[in-house]
Parts: structure tokens; C-alpha cells; sequence
């Protein structure tokens, strides 16, 4: 082994434990009391304890923040790739009156600070009844993930050959056979970048999500701010609240890895 | 097929969330399924079951306890059935409201209750966009008593006076006793009438380490250096002594490096409740006055006739004057100085527990929510008994103080009713903020909580019998002197607008970027661009803020009370008291009061 691969290992061995070490910090300290935590410093809990997971899984106001979070997590993703894909399919395809302009107006939404759209969002869902419901915190993150969807996917679409849609034709299958079953099967990856990414955004966003929820619909973010209190932080809880937050993300990521990685590597991301 | 491995992935990935997601509801819902089904003739039992199994001690006897249960039952007749949602911050008191006395109330009157916990800042940003879009977001908030000023004048919050002898005279109780609530005057407006009602309470007090203050080595070495005994602070003076005495001079105890001092400073909002609170007070810089000072309160903030008038000095207030500017740089100086390193970079979250790892000699401004954590066994400041090696006291006060005068911080988290909310949902969440405040239950929360808020259950054998496990608490509150740690009161015409000035200023201090003198007086001046703003909007009526014309500062320190002129010697004498020579004194003045 040369000396410059010896240097390029330490490097991202360097890299790596830098990129770890947030997570194992997160983790020892779900693993600790608070008076352990704020008294010593350890890497390794002398004393570990699952209390502080005990209080999340059973109380109903911790796991119930999480299925709230989940719902329109979902929700948002499903409504924005169903949305997005027959958009996407359009702007890559045809040409039409404005068809450019419209698309830069479906991107100039992304780049608005969500803080722009809370008064509006809330006034409009409190008067036809959805605030404080997780369809309410789904429609608006659609705002954003919509435009990022489309952007993604058309990106992905244009580099198919428009051939394929000329054969399908000639084979004699409908538009629809040739949309489900050959187009949508070649941009696999672009659909796994799509919902890693508006999962993602709806899953970390915190303004809109607490703006528009009350006490039904109260995401998990809103529910780890109980544990700052008059009587100080609870530190362990909002650590293991914190590891059971990554875990959504890691589970999707899981589910499109090898897609994602095709994604990052041929699309516009 | 394989080309639909993707297709499948995410159906398989979102079908297993949905089928976590459906479990969990599944879960919930046959939870609420297999609840007991309430039958009016059941609601009696279950105030039996709840009163033998829950709600003791009591001040009440258990017949005095079902007759008062009985009453919330028939009250609540109309509502049974409904739901509806409460908000708090998170605080012990809250949790055992959330977790226990809401499924109580739920089981008595059948009114199902969501008692919310979120942190105190999105309390009061829902509280805000409530009151300003008018849409029902909360049935009821307990909100800090700090907002009376601001509720008295912009008419969103419901008066309770009008409300019990009104709309809500059927559904508030015969048995709810409001003069036993001993924070009654901090939720009641200017107008006399109360806003809101107590719902738990604390104060800031002076914290120390009773073992080394009475060990007789470092008492006759403090006195030997300082010429004074080792006590309780009386003033600025002695704390600073003390300060530095365990800081530069003794250093460590046990092997252990030990402060004189603890406190926090990091650019955050909660640095501004660090000086809001009563700081500027304690040094002296506002009017004598219980709750508040008049005409100038612990703000700095005057007020004439109710009227806000200005809170720089030119405008007769004192945010700027040279109290005010002492009070800020003896905190600077103190945290750099006495300290640990650590501490300028904490907030209040992260400070609070600092005390209980056992390296601190002394707080100047300890808030008695950190009680309980600090009374856990096995602490370093815990006994093996079980009884605390600390103690808590009155606050020092600083030079421009004088008798008479608010000395310290104590607040009340109080129900509060919007007049957004509509009024059978406002109806039902007054029985239950009635409930959870009742005597039937109060004791038990206290208890619980250690949030003291009713004068009977203060008085009660229970608390007598807990009393040396808490450091004083229960001393303090039976105590005449207790009236004069307060809340912020209605000279601030409206809290969120104003508070929010503070930090950033302080910060500003503590960093270096300016000097003590120059962040008053910004502050000072947006303070008053504030309440200008407020004048021009003209909408809080008789008791708005109307500005007084800028004069020379020499006329206002020529004027009586405040602004104070700057003092020629800013540290006076030291001055201690013992521990047990004042808890004494306490005892006999509450004997003398109960006579």
C-alpha cells in the first residue's frame, strides 16, 4: 500500500467517524439519566438505561406524535409523486403555450422561505375546517414538494428516449400499460430520489407543521419541545426521541438505497 | 417483473408505515374501546374510587371531597361527551394534571379532556395567534401571569370576574374559594377584576450550600478575611463577598473545585427573563410598591394612571438609570469573575441543574422549579437521610433598594379563557381548570408538583411533615415575606412585544460589543419606540400607552423615587444573617399573622 492511500484512509476513516459521532453521541445520551448526563462526561454510559425509550414507547402522547408525523409524512409523499409524475411526463414531452414559463412558476414556489405561506395556510385551512389535521400539514408541504418532485422527475424523464413512447404506440399498447408498466419501471430511480426526498422535507419541517397543528395532529417535533421546561431540559428523553426520529429516514432510505444511488448519479440532484 | 422492483419497494415500505400507523391507531382505539363505559350512576363510584385511591392528603375531609366531586358531576351534565383541549407548559404540576387529573375528570364528569404539554414559548405563540386570528386553536391555556398587563388591556382574554357572575355563573363552583389563592393579585388587572386563575406557582430565591456555610473552618476564615460573619447575603455587598471568597479563596473543598457563584448568559430568550424577571428590582431600580412598583416597576417602565408614559430616564422611567445599568454590569461582572467557565455559554435550561452536581456555594437567583430534582437521593447535595444540604433563602438586595420594594421573582401559571372560543367549549374548560385547582385535589398536586398555590394547603400537616425535605420551600411560602417576590405586573402593556427586546441587548453586554450604560439605553429607546407604536395604534384604551415628552435627565433625578441618581458608593457594607436566626423570624411573624 503507498503512502497516499494509506492518507486517503485515514481520511475517510476521519470523515466517517466525524459523521458518526453526532449519532453515538445522540444515542449514549438516550442510554443515560439526565443527572449522569449533565454531571460527567463518558463515552461509554456506565450506567446505561432504557427509561428513557420505556417513556417513549408508552407514552401515548410520544408514540402518537410519532404516527401523527408518519401520517402526513406519507400523505405528502403519495399526493406529490402522483402528482408530480404525470406533470413531469408532460413538461418532458410536449411542447405548449407557456410550458416554460410555467415550470420556472412551479420552482420559484420552492425558493418562497415556507414562513412566507404560514398566515395564508392558516387562515385558509381554519376556515374550511382542516387545521389541525395531518391532511392540513400534507396539502401545504405539497407546496414545496410538488415543484421539487417535478423538477426531479422531468429532469429524469427528458434523458428517456422518446422512441420508447413511439414503440409502445406501434406495439399497440394503450397509454396507460405503456405508462405503468414500461415507463414508470425505466425511471425507478428517479421516482426512489422523488420520495426519498419529499419524505424527507415533510419529515425534518418544523414551522408549518406547528403552525398549522393544534393538539390532534401534533407532530413529533412539537412533542419533543415538552421536554424543555421551567425545571430544566430532559436531556436522555430528547435524546431517544431523537434516534427514533432518524429511524424513519434510515428505514427509507433502506427501501430505495440501490435506486437512490442510480439517482444521485444520473439525475438533476 | 423485475423492472417493477422500485414500484414494489415503496408500495412494500409505505404498506409497512401504514400497517405500523394502523396498528398504532388500532392500538388506540381499542383502548378508548375497552375504556369503562360511563353510566351516569357510575360517576359517583368513580369519585369514591378516585377520592380513596388519589386524592390524599387533602385539606378537605372525604365527605367535603365527594360533595365537592358531586358538584362538578351535575355542572357538567350539559358537556358530558364532549372533548376538548388544554395547553400547558411542561412542568411536574402539568404532567400529573395531564396524565392523572384529566382521566379523573374525564371518569367524574364525562368530559373528555386533552391537556396538552408543549414548551412555554409555543404556549404562548399559540396563545398569540389565537388572540390575534380569533380561531378557536385552545379551550384554555395556563399562561404565565406575567401577560396580566397585556391581557387587561387588549380584551381577548375573558375577565373571570365577569364570566362567574355571568355566562359562566352556572358552571363555576360554590366550593372554589378564590381568596385561598395566594397568587389572586398577580392575575388581577387594573381594573380589579381577575383575568385568570392560579394554577400553580413558583419563586426565584436566594440558594446555598447550608453544609459549608456552617462549617466552622470556612465560617471563621470568611470572617477572619471580610471581617463579617458567613450568612445569608442581606445585600449585594456580602453575595459578592462570598463569591469570591469560595471562588479565588477556597477553590475546593473535598478535592473538588468549588464557585461562589452560578448564573447563565448565552444569547437566548432565556436571558431575557433572567433581568425581566425581578433583577433590576433586587438592585433597586424601580419604585417601592407591592406587587409592582409605582409609578416605576422592575422594568423600568413608568405608569400614570395605568398609562404607560416611557421607560427612559428622559421620559421619567428608569430602564436606563443608573440602577438599572448597575444591575447589569454586577451580573456581568459576577458571571466572569465567580462562575464556572462554562457558565456564560448555558441557558437557563442548561444552568438550572448546575447546583445540584454539588460545586456551587451559592445562587443569587435560583428558581424553586429545580426543587425537586434537587431533593433526589444520591445526589452530592443530598444526605444520606434523605434531607437536603441546602437551603433556600430571601434574595440579597443591591444598594438602590429600599424597604418596601418588590425583591424578588415569584409567578403564577393560570388558567386563561379566550373570548374566541365558543362558549359551551369555554364552559367546559372552565370546570375543569376549576378541577384541577379544587381543593379536593390541590394538596395532592402540590405534592406532586411542589408548586404551591393555595394558602389552605400551605398551612396543611402534609406540607409541615415534608417540610425539611425541602429546603425551606414550605418556610418561605408561610411566610409574610413571600409578598414580595411578584410577577411582572401592568405597567407592561403588553409582554411578548417587549420581553423580546431584553436578551439581545443583554447579550450584547455580556459579549463586550458595548458597554452596560450604551445596552440599557438601547434598550431603553426600544422600549419606548415600542410603546409609541402602541399609542399610535391606539387601541388599548384608558390604559394604553401614552409617552411623556423627553426632558433633561437631571429634572427626573431631581423628582422623588424613581430614576434613582447614581449612588457615590455602589458597595456598602456586607451584611449577613443566620440561616436559623431568620427562618425563626419567619415562623414567628407567620405565628403573629395566624393570631
Amino acid at each position: 500500500m503507498n503512502r497516499s492511500s494509506r492518507v486517503s484512509r485515514w481520511v475517510l476513516l476521519g470523515y466517517c467517524v466525524y459523521l458518526v459521532l453526532p449519532l453515538y453521541w445522540l444515542l449514549t445520551m438516550a442510554l443515560r439519566s439526565n443527572a449522569d448526563i449533565a454531571g460527567t462526561f463518558e463515552l461509554l454510559p456506565s450506567n446505561p438505561t432504557f427509561a428513557n425509550f420505556a417513556e417513549i414507547l408508552t407514552n401515548p402522547v410520544w408514540y402518537q406524535g410519532f404516527v401523527n408525523s408518519l401520517s402526513y409524512v406519507v400523505l405528502n409523499t403519495l399526493i406529490s409523486v402522483s402528482v408530480a409524475l404525470p406533470a413531469a411526463y408532460v413538461f418532458s414531452r410536449y411542447r405548449f403555450l407557456g410550458d416554460r414559463q410555467l415550470f420556472f412558476w412551479l420552482l420559484t414556489n420552492r425558493m418562497a422561505p415556507p414562513a412566507v405561506f404560514l398566515l395564508p395556510f392558516f387562515q385558509l385551512y381554519s376556515s374550511i375546517g382542516l387545521f389541525d389535521t395531518p391532511l392540513a400539514v400534507a396539502l401545504a408541504h405539497c407546496l414545496f414538494t410538488v415543484p421539487l418532485s417535478v423538477w426531479i422527475l422531468e429532469g429524469f424523464m427528458s434523458g428517456v428516449p422518446t422512441e420508447i413512447d413511439d414503440m409502445a404506440r406501434i406495439d399497440g399498447h394503450s397509454f396507460w400499460f405503456f405508462f405503468t408498466r414500461i415507463f414508470l419501471p425505466i425511471n425507478r430511480s428517479a421516482i426512489g430520489v422523488t420520495v426519498f426526498f419529499c419524505f424527507m422535507f415533510s419529515w425534518v419541517e418544523l414551522l408549518l407543521a406547528r403552525t398549522l397543528t393544534g393538539s390532534e395532529a401534533k407532530p413529533i417535533v412539537v412533542v419533543m419541545t415538552r421536554t424543555v421546561s421551567a425545571s430544566g431540559m430532559d436531556w436522555g428523553v430528547l435524546a431517544a426521541a431523537g434516534v427514533f426520529t432518524v429511524l424513519p429516514g434510515i428505514l427509507v432510505v433502506w427501501f430505495v438505497r440501490q435506486h437512490l444511488v442510480k439517482g444521485f448519479a444520473l439525475g438533476r440532484v | 417483473m423485475g423492472d417493477c422492483a422500485l414500484v414494489n419497494s415503496i408500495v412494500r415500505g409505505i404498506t409497512g408505515v401504514f400497517i405500523v400507523v394502523g396498528l398504532v391507531a388500532c392500538g388506540q382505539t381499542s383502548d378508548e374501546a375497552s375504556a369503562p363505559s360511563i353510566s351516569a350512576q357510575a360517576y359517583a363510584a368513580n369519585a369514591e374510587r378516585w377520592v380513596d385511591s388519589e386524592f390524599q392528603p387533602s385539606t378537605l375531609t372525604r365527605d367535603e371531597q365527594l360533595a365537592e366531586l358531586a358538584w362538578f358531576n351535575t355542572a357538567a351534565e350539559p358537556f358530558r361527551g364532549m372533548s376538548i383541549n388544554v395547553v400547558s407548559e411542561t412542568l411536574t404540576t402539568h404532567q400529573y394534571e395531564s396524565e392523572t387529573l384529566a382521566q379523573a375528570f374525564y371518569e367524574i364528569t364525562g368530559i373528555r379532556v386533552n391537556h396538552d404539554l408543549i414548551q412555554e414559548g409555543d404556549v404562548i405563540e399559540k396563545l398569540q395567534t389565537q388572540m390575534q386570528s380569533g380561531e378557536n386553536i385552545f379551550d384554555a391555556y395556563v399562561n404565565d401571569s406575567d401577560l396580566i398587563g397585556t391581557h387587561s388591556r387588549y380584551g381577548y382574554v375573558v375577565a373571570l370576574s365577569d364570566f362567574m357572575s355571568g355566562e359562566g355563573a352556572d358552571v363555576t363552583s360554590p366550593t372554589l374559594d378564590l381568596d385561598d389563592f395566594i397568587g389572586l393579585s398577580f392575575t388581577t388587572g387594573p381594573d380589579g377584576k381577575v383575568y385568570q386563575l392560579p394554577d400553580q406557582q413558583f419563586a426565584n430565591l436566594y440558594w446555598f450550600r447550608h453544609d459549608w456555610f456552617s462549617d466552622p473552618e470556612l465560617k471563621e476564615q470568611f470572617a477572619a478575611r471580610y471581617g463579617y460573619p458567613l450568612g445569608v447575603p442581606v445585600n449585594w455587598s456580602a453575595y459578592e463577598d462570598i463569591a469570591e471568597f469560595f471562588s479565588v479563596h477556597v477553590k475546593e473543598i473535598d478535592g473538588q473545585r468549588v464557585y461562589g457563584h452560578m448564573d447563565y448568559g448565552k444569547k437566548d430568550p432565556s436571558l431575557g427573563w433572567r433581568f425581566t424577571d425581578a433583577w433590576l428590582s433586587m438592585a433597586g431600580a424601580g419604585d417601592q410598591g407591592i406587587p409592582n412598583g409605582l409609578p416605576v416597576d422592575e422594568w423600568g417602565i413608568r405608569a400614570e394612571q395605568c398609562r404607560p408614559v416611557g421607560s427612559s430616564v428622559s421620559r421619567g422611567g428608569a430602564t436606563n438609570a443608573p440602577a438599572a445599568v448597575y444591575a447589569l454590569q454586577k451580573y456581568i461582572d459576577w458571571l466572569k469573575a465567580y462562575a464556572p467557565e462554562q457558565a456564560p455559554g448555558m441557558t437557563f435550561s442548561e444552568a438550572g441543574p448546575v447546583p445540584a452536581q454539588g460545586q456551587i456555594a451559592q445562587q443569587i437567583f435560583w428558581y424553586t422549579t429545580f426543587t425537586a430534582d434537587m431533593i433526589k437521593p444520591d445526589l452530592p447535595v443530598v444526605n444520606a437521610d434523605g434531607t437536603p444540604k441546602w437551603r433556600m433563602a430571601p434574595s440579597p438586595h443591591g444598594p438602590y433598594w429600599e424597604e418596601g420594594m418588590k425583591l424578588g421573582y415569584q409567578d403564577t401559571g393560570a388558567w386563561t379563557l379566550l373570548s374566541s372560543t365558543p362558549l359551551d367549549r369555554r364552559k367546559a374548560a372552565w370546570l375543569y381548570a376549576q378541577f384541577v385547582t379544587s381543593k379536593t385535589v390541590s394538596l395532592k398536586k402540590t405534592l406532586v408538583g411542589l408548586t404551591p398555590f393555595r394558602d389552605s394547603d400551605i398551612r396543611s400537616q402534609a406540607m409541615t411533615d415534608m417540610a425539611p425535605k425541602l429546603g425551606g420551600l414550605v418556610e418561605f411560602y408561610r411566610s409574610p415575606a413571600r409578598t414580595a417576590w411578584t410577577p411582572t405586573g401592568t405597567n407592561v402593556p403588553d409582554y411578548p412585544k417587549l420581553a423580546q427586546l431584553w436578551w439581545a441587548n443583554v447579550a450584547n453586554a455580556v459579549s463586550g460589543q458595548v458597554s452596560a450604560q450604551a445596552a440599557m439605553d438601547s434598550l431603553a429607546q426600544q422600549q419606548d419606540r415600542v410603546l409609541e407604536r402602541l399609542q399610535q395604534h391606539g387601541t388599548l384604551g384608558e390604559c394604553g400607552p401614552r409617552l411623556n415628552e423627553e426632558r433633561d435627565a437631571e429634572y427626573w433625578f431631581s423628582q422623588p423615587g424613581a430614576p434613582k441618581p447614581a449612588l457615590d458608593n455602589e458597595k456598602p457594607q456586607g451584611e449577613t444573617v443566620d440561616y436559623e436566626t431568620l427562618l425563626s423570624s419567619w415562623t414567628a411573624q407567620d405565628a403573629e399573622m395566624a393570631q
